[in-house]
């Protein structure tokens, strides 16, 4: 950029400070907001994991490492992580399969194609909460749409059994979310050179060999990008199940976030539960900049 | 992504010469697309049939289309029998228009600052991003506390600020992509000229920045509008929006299935015109790779 070489030298001391001053003055809502909404709960949160903090007492004293070890002694906390990342694995890999799938089906001229891509984004819209009402509607016993269907041919299963419940959130997770792989693969694709997937389709090779030789390798970083994205919120799901089930029968469906959220609210226990989310946070933070260095590479390539 | 908007525009122009053995190969990727796109969309599907069935039809047959359709569910809850679901309505509204405004007025500037004048530098790009991928049930504990404290707690207020934290990360990511792709000469000349910094980027950046700030409004609308933990945790009767009243329905009224799917589908029909009529803005931000659950 040659003109911004060419007027460096001459920008002076007061100029710069100017820039100075205006950049502090228009970042000064960040930083505020962030000091107190952002810097002061993750220091507070960290804190109260060190403390015994109630719902109904918040004296604070602090406990060293009391609370992580009331943490690790009850299997609740192991069996909220076991399931999370049990369900999140089984979840992310359909989804991931499915909308690959999705992607290279939508990725052709077809009649109804806008309108049916329309259709297939709107469940990434839908607040999962309402969601979750929504699938009470569906699957409700008396009035549901689907074991009408299931008893109509003769199957009675009882959907929220303690058998049949983890399959059946699988499933509703897949529902929503598989839209989403598929819009961020099939954006992928978009950018896929044009050329390579002709040349691999008049290749007698077969489909099969061009995907895992020629579409697989290129769109890699999109494939990343998609599963990590997934997998992060996979790891954190709340909503549905606490709508559909509140985590049971039993703890069977406790997610870890639906666990700290009760030993927080229900048990009230606010320094244990503070505990709880120090260990998830810590847990995945060595994840974090490895992904953002991904995520944020393949978000500069989609928009060339 | 412009791209892909663009692409079906052309692929729809290049339909007509196909051959008529492609052409008929064409319509069974629309039978399965068709199938497909219908089974995402049965829950909601069937949210809307049981809305329209009569209270004693919905039991009698949960199957068939409604034989004598009313609106009397909708009535009900936006009405005729005293919900609240009209306030939660409103308060969902407030939150979700309180928030894009929040969001736009702290990360427009301070995210000129960072790309353009160099401001603290990238790493506060990257802690956004960062920050995103951080579970938010970690702040629920810190939140409820903070919140009490500083009298935000089932406030509209406190829940704007609650989803301004959820979702700035995303609006810096999305504006400094978006700065960086502006060519700095444009601002570089307004200088020359004697244009303040403020002038420049009220009058010369932001403009420019219009598609981009479209498309981060659209997102945080419909994120706030759709979140459900914080608005567990902050809120408990007057500011409750409707992803906490539509599922509270359930238990406080008993089995109003009729009055509940009304409920639910009005809640989701915000977010859904979004998708349908700023489906190219959705897809530009979530498809570049910065996305909330």
């Amino acid at each position: 950029m040659p003109p911004t070489v060419a007027e460096r030298p001459r920008s002076s001391a007061t100029e710069r400070r100017k820039r100075t001053t205006a950049a502090v003055i228009l970042s000064l809502p960040l930083i505020l907001f962030a000091a107190v909404f952002v810097i002061y709960p993750l220091a507070s949160g960290a804190l109260t994991a060190f403390q015994s903090s109630t719902l109904l007492d918040q004296s604070n004293e602090p406990n060293g490492i009391d609370n992580f070890v009331s943490l690790f002694r009850s299997d609740g906390f192991a069996k909220a992580a076991g399931f999370t990342l049990g369900f999140s694995a089984a979840v992310v890999a359909i989804e991931m399969v499915l909308g690959f799938a999705l992607a290279l089906l939508m990725n052709r001229a077809f009649p109804g194609k806008k309108l049916f891509f329309t259709l297939l984004l709107l469940p990434i819209m839908v607040a999962p909460a309402l969601l979750g009402v929504m699938f009470r509607l569906l699957l409700n016993g008396d009035i549901g749409a689907l074991p009408a269907l299931l008893d109509s041919v003769g199957l009675s299963v009882s959907l929220f059994s303690p058998d049949s419940v983890v399959p059946l959130l699988v499933v509703l997770d897949v529902l929503q979310w598989t839209p989403f792989t598929f819009l961020i693969i099939y954006a992928g694709l978009q950018s896929f050179p044009k050329e390579l997937l002709e040349a691999s389709a008049m290749d007698g090779a077969g489909y099969l060999r061009s995907l895992t030789s020629v579409i697989v390798p290129v769109l890699k970083p999109v494939l990343f990008a998609a599963f990590f994205l997934r997998a992060i919120d996979a790891i954190r799901t709340f909503d549905v199940i606490y709508v559909l089930t509140a985590g049971g029968p039993g703890t069977s469906t406790t997610t870890l976030s639906i666990y700290i959220y009760k030993t927080a609210f229900e048990s009230g226990d606010f320094g244990k539960a503070a505990a709880a989310a120090l260990v998830v946070l810590v847990c995945l933070i060595p994840f974090v900049p490895f992904i953002v260095r991904r995520i944020s590479s393949t978000g500069m390539e989609a928009k060339k | 992504m412009s791209v892909l908007v663009n692409d079906s525009t052309t692929t729809a122009a290049e339909r007509p010469p196909a051959k008529a053995p492609g052409h008929r190969r064409a319509w069974v990727f629309t039978i399965v697309a068709g199938v497909i796109a219908l089974i995402v969309n049965v829950p909601l599907l069937n949210a809307v049939l049981v809305s329209f069935k009569p209270d004693g039809e919905i039991a009698k047959n949960p199957i068939s289309l409604p034989t004598s359709p009313t609106l009397d569910h909708y009535a009900n809850v936006l009405y005729a029998s005293g919900y609240d679901f009209p306030r939660f309505f409103a308060n969902s509204a407030m939150i979700a228009v309180g928030t894009v405004l929040l969001v736009l007025v702290i990360a427009i500037p301070a995210t000129y600052a960072i790309v353009r004048l160099n401001f603290g530098g990238r790493w506060i790009i990257s802690s956004a991003s960062g920050l995103r991928l951080l579970p938010a049930i970690f702040f629920v504990v810190p939140f409820f506390i903070l919140f009490s404290t500083l009298g935000l707690a089932d406030t509209i207020p406190g829940l704007i600020a609650a989803n301004t934290f959820l979702n700035l990360p995303l609006a810096i990511i999305l504006l400094s992509s978006a700065l960086g792709d502006i060519p700095q000469e444009i601002e570089e000349a307004a200088a020359v000229d004697g244009a303040s910094i403020y002038r420049t980027l009220g009058s010369i950046v932001l403009p420019l920045l219009a598609p981009t700030m479209v498309a981060v409004s659209v997102l945080v609308f419909i994120f706030s509008w759709n979140d459900y933990l914080f608005a567990l945790v902050l809120s408990t009767s007057s500011a409750t929006p409707v992803t906490l009243g539509a599922a509270n329905f359930i238990t406080s009224t008993g089995i109003r299935w009729g009055d509940i799917s009304a409920a639910s589908v009005l809640s989701t029909l915000p977010p859904l015109l979004f998708a349908v009529f700023a489906q190219r803005y959705l897809v530009s931000g979530l498809s570049s790779g910065a996305v909330k659950g």
